[in-house]
């Protein structure tokens, strides 16, 4: 079972997230856009990268309603993506199995804190989710599927702190290929989509002068 | 079958601290880690002791008792150890232990601790003896090579003495017993020689008019 | 004091330090006697080995007798420190053998209750109209809370009675492995706990101070055994009685858990068993208390779930169990008929007329 998790099905899964990541990455942008025969009022590549950068903050109308969001949403994503890269089992992993290099790793105490951090802001996010009318009401099952999979890939990484048992990190492992197995198919996406998306609708407006 | 045991002769211990630094030698422990310590007791000060503390082999050892995941086990001989394969580094061996045996390798903030790590009366751990796990884990497995455990082995006073606890109590109320009453004294003086003989060679001391 | 580390004991509880060096000034009167008598001494008079005195201090005294030694280490100047024998007594004849008793019992007793009793009913059936219990931020920090400390529990029980309950289950290997990660789990998530009980203080500390009618509604034990439903505002007595129990012992056990999680503070072997201590019994009441609200807030009270799902219960359900804060809601004209409370909840998200975000925006 442990030379399964750590070979076939990480290879396969490291396919399969990739091969998936791209395909749907290319049948976007091949998708591509109408050509617009407007009168540009404005630069579009200029608004797409503005409204990229603007998008990283709430409109002014809207910050006083999605505070919790807003909050809870950068310490989940900024936590993930430090453990992510910088935790030392994950940085000694990318360097002897992928990439051949390393870089400095966050201190053990470093880790625990933004582990923490990142575990209040997904289920913060997970319950406002659940609990806000709305948003319980256009969350379908991917949401929920995304959610708790993501949870459950954290929560086993820091079971596994010990680093002595074999079982956690196998755990740990597998849950992480699952993840990866689902991450094309689902909302997940967004890691790769929310940068074009935000850009395509700058460009989009910008070029007709919107502000948006 | 023997029953290990220790015992420092505190009339005898001179706080050398060369059993400690023959422990951590011989059984590679890491830095921050001291399974021997040297205690003294009114440093400075008449009546000063020293005592060489390491774990003392309980029959009845408080850390296997409160160990949550029952990693302790006692051998034929009556030592006792530790499966570090199964210890989570919890530290409540540490705290139930009288004589602070229990050493965790603090390898990080944020109550890391490593797995636990104690004298093993060289006598290493569940691995096959003298395998290189066992080494890598434990330390040396002096006990299946026939020998006793390196600290007491190389005691230059003899003050710390390991073997059957049958044989090394009968050693030391041998001594206690050609000592008399001399523990009014305090040093090594009494413990290497008669009063009456240091008095022939003016080397009387405190001793003197003692005998 | 002859504390070879001194510098690290800086934070150390000062109360500690000061009956420390008054056990360590009372060790030293005893001894000196000794140690002065020995200079003078009559060959003739009975000896007493200076030694004696010594040994019986370092084995039977209530304080550990500190001396000096080259190694570094936590308390490592102590020669014998009795309090662990006492500690291991503690843990595993009488906390062990109690918090199974306790929770099984309490379990035991809730399962018979309901057996009984089935549970609180709506007397009235439901009325289809509404009033808003707690708000959207109140309920995602109940949840919060929840969450956090029942995987808590489940560790804490674990590393607590694994090795009565589950290593005959399921062997020592397999048991070290979900040690392991409930240590490592329950170590990670503590602090957490701190800062949301910290949230419900904030939150609700104004609606949980006694006030009138909670007399009456302990004395009635809630109208438990039968007889006219007490009066009671928004918290009745029991739900007070929970909050400070989980604001104190809440409290109680995040201070003691820090103490162990962070042993490089100077605290002593003394100060952490007496953690261990607090923390055992105060986590096993909190549990039994959790038991008593899951039960509460499912199956024991019809209806009342809602609470803290929507945020809304039935008017019925708030004057059965709440007539202080139901009258007080239906003087201000709060309560929602049926209908409205549908069409506001689905109109919530555009009320205040912001434009629909362009929909090629994906997954934001």
């Amino acid at each position: 079972m442990t030379e399964f998790i750590d070979g076939p099905l990480w290879y396969f899964a490291l396919a399969v997230f990739l091969s998936g990541v791209v395909w749907r990455m290319f049948s976007i942008f091949r998708a591509g856009s109408k050509p617009d025969l407007s009168v540009p009022r404005r630069s579009a590549a200029v608004s797409a990268v503005m409204t990229s950068l603007r998008r990283f903050v709430p409109r002014h109308e809207m910050s006083p309603r999605i505070r919790l969001q807003l909050v809870a949403g950068y310490m989940f994503h900024l936590g993930l993506f430090a453990l992510l890269l910088f935790a030392a089992p994950h940085v000694l992993f990318l360097q002897e199995h992928l990439l051949g290099f390393g870089w400095t790793p966050m201190p053990h105490w470093a880790f625990i804190v933004t582990s923490q951090i990142a575990f209040a802001g997904l289920l913060l996010l997970w319950l406002h989710r659940v609990l806000n009318p709305v948003t319980r009401l256009i969350s379908d099952a991917d949401d929920h599927v995304a959610a708790v999979l993501t949870f459950v890939v954290m929560l086993t990484g820091c079971l596994a702190l010990m680093e002595t048992f074999t079982g956690l990190r196998v755990l740990h492992r597998f849950t992480v290929e699952l993840l990866m197995i689902y991450f094309p198919f689902s909302r997940l996406m967004h890691a790769f989509t929310f940068i074009p998306s935000r850009a395509y609708t700058g460009a989009w407006y910008g070029r007709r002068g919107v502000d948006a | 079958m023997a029953r290990m045991k220790f015992l420092c002769d505190a009339e005898r211990c001179i706080e050398c601290n060369a059993c400690v630094t023959a422990c951590k030698n011989e059984n590679e422990v890491p830095w921050g880690i001291n399974r021997r310590r040297v205690v003294t007791i009114n440093d400075g000060s008449p009546g000063e002791r020293s005592l060489s503390v390491a774990c003392m082999h309980c029959s009845d050892a408080p850390c296997a008792a409160v160990c949550p995941v029952d990693c302790f086990y006692t051998t034929d001989d009556g030592v006792v150890l530790h499966d570090k394969d199964i210890c989570i580094g919890c530290g409540y061996c540490f705290y139930a232990c009288p004589f602070g045996a229990p050493q965790f390798p603090t390898t990080g903030a944020f109550g890391s601790r490593g797995k636990m790590d104690k004298c093993t009366f060289c006598a290493g751990g569940p691995e096959a003896d003298n395998s290189s796990e066992e080494r890598r884990k434990y330390g040396s497995n002096r006990l299946a090579e026939g020998k006793l455990p390196l600290c007491a082995e190389m005691c230059a006073t003899r003050a710390l003495l390991a073997g059957d606890g049958d044989t090394v109590s009968n050693i030391f109320r041998e001594r206690v017993t050609w000592r008399g009453s001399s523990g009014l004294t305090w040093g090594w003086g009494v413990a290497y020689s008669k009063p009456g003989l240091r008095r022939g060679r003016g080397v009387e001391g405190k001793a003197a008019g003692k005998d | 004091m002859n504390n070879n580390k001194r510098s690290l004991t800086a934070h150390q509880d000062d109360f500690f330090s000061v009956v420390k060096a008054l056990l360590v000034i009372v060790l030293l009167l005893s001894i000196a006697p000794q140690a002065l008598a020995a200079g003078d001494a009559e060959p003739a008079a009975k000896v007493v080995n200076p030694g004696a005195e010594l040994w019986r201090e370092v084995r039977q005294r209530e304080a550990p007798v500190a001396g000096t030694t080259q190694v570094a280490g936590m308390d490592s100047g102590v020669l014998i420190n009795i309090r662990g024998e006492q500690w291991r007594t503690f843990r595993m004849q009488q906390l062990i053998p109690a918090a199974g008793a306790l929770l099984g019992g309490v379990l035991g007793i809730i399962v018979l209750f309901h057996l009984i009793k089935r549970g609180l009913r709506l007397e009235l059936g439901r009325s289809g109209n509404y009033l808003l219990r707690f708000k959207e931020i109140d309920r995602v920090l109940h949840w919060f809370v929840a969450t956090i400390f029942i995987f808590l529990a489940l560790t804490g029980l674990i590393l607590l009675t694994g090795r009565v309950v589950l290593i005959p289950m399921v062997g020592h290997d397999v048991f070290s492995v979900i040690a392991s990660a409930s240590k490592e789990g329950h170590n990670l998530f503590g602090p957490l706990f701190l800062l949301g009980v910290i949230g419900l203080f904030i939150r609700f500390v104004s609606k949980n101070f006694p006030g009138k009618g909670d007399i009456g509604w302990l004395l009635k034990a809630g109208g438990m055994f039968g007889g006219k439903h007490p009066s009671a505002g928004f918290f009745n007595a029991g739900e007070k009685i929970w909050f400070w129990l989980v604001i104190f012992i809440g409290l109680t056990l995040s201070a003691t858990g820090l103490i162990l999680e962070f042993p490089f503070f100077g605290q002593d072997r003394l100060i952490i068993e007496l953690s261990l201590v607090l923390h055992g019994v105060g986590a096993v009441l909190l549990v039994a208390g959790l038991f008593g609200h899951i039960y509460m807030g499912t199956a024991g009270m019809e209806a009342s779930l809602e609470s803290m799902t929507s945020g809304y219960v039935d008017a019925n359900w708030a004057r059965q169990h709440h007539d202080q804060w139901a009258e007080a809601c239906e003087a201000e004209g709060a309560v929602i008929a049926g209908e409205e409370l549908a069409k506001k909840q689905r109109l919530r998200g555009t009320k205040n007329r912001v434009p629909d975000r362009p929909a090629a925006e994906e997954g934001q």
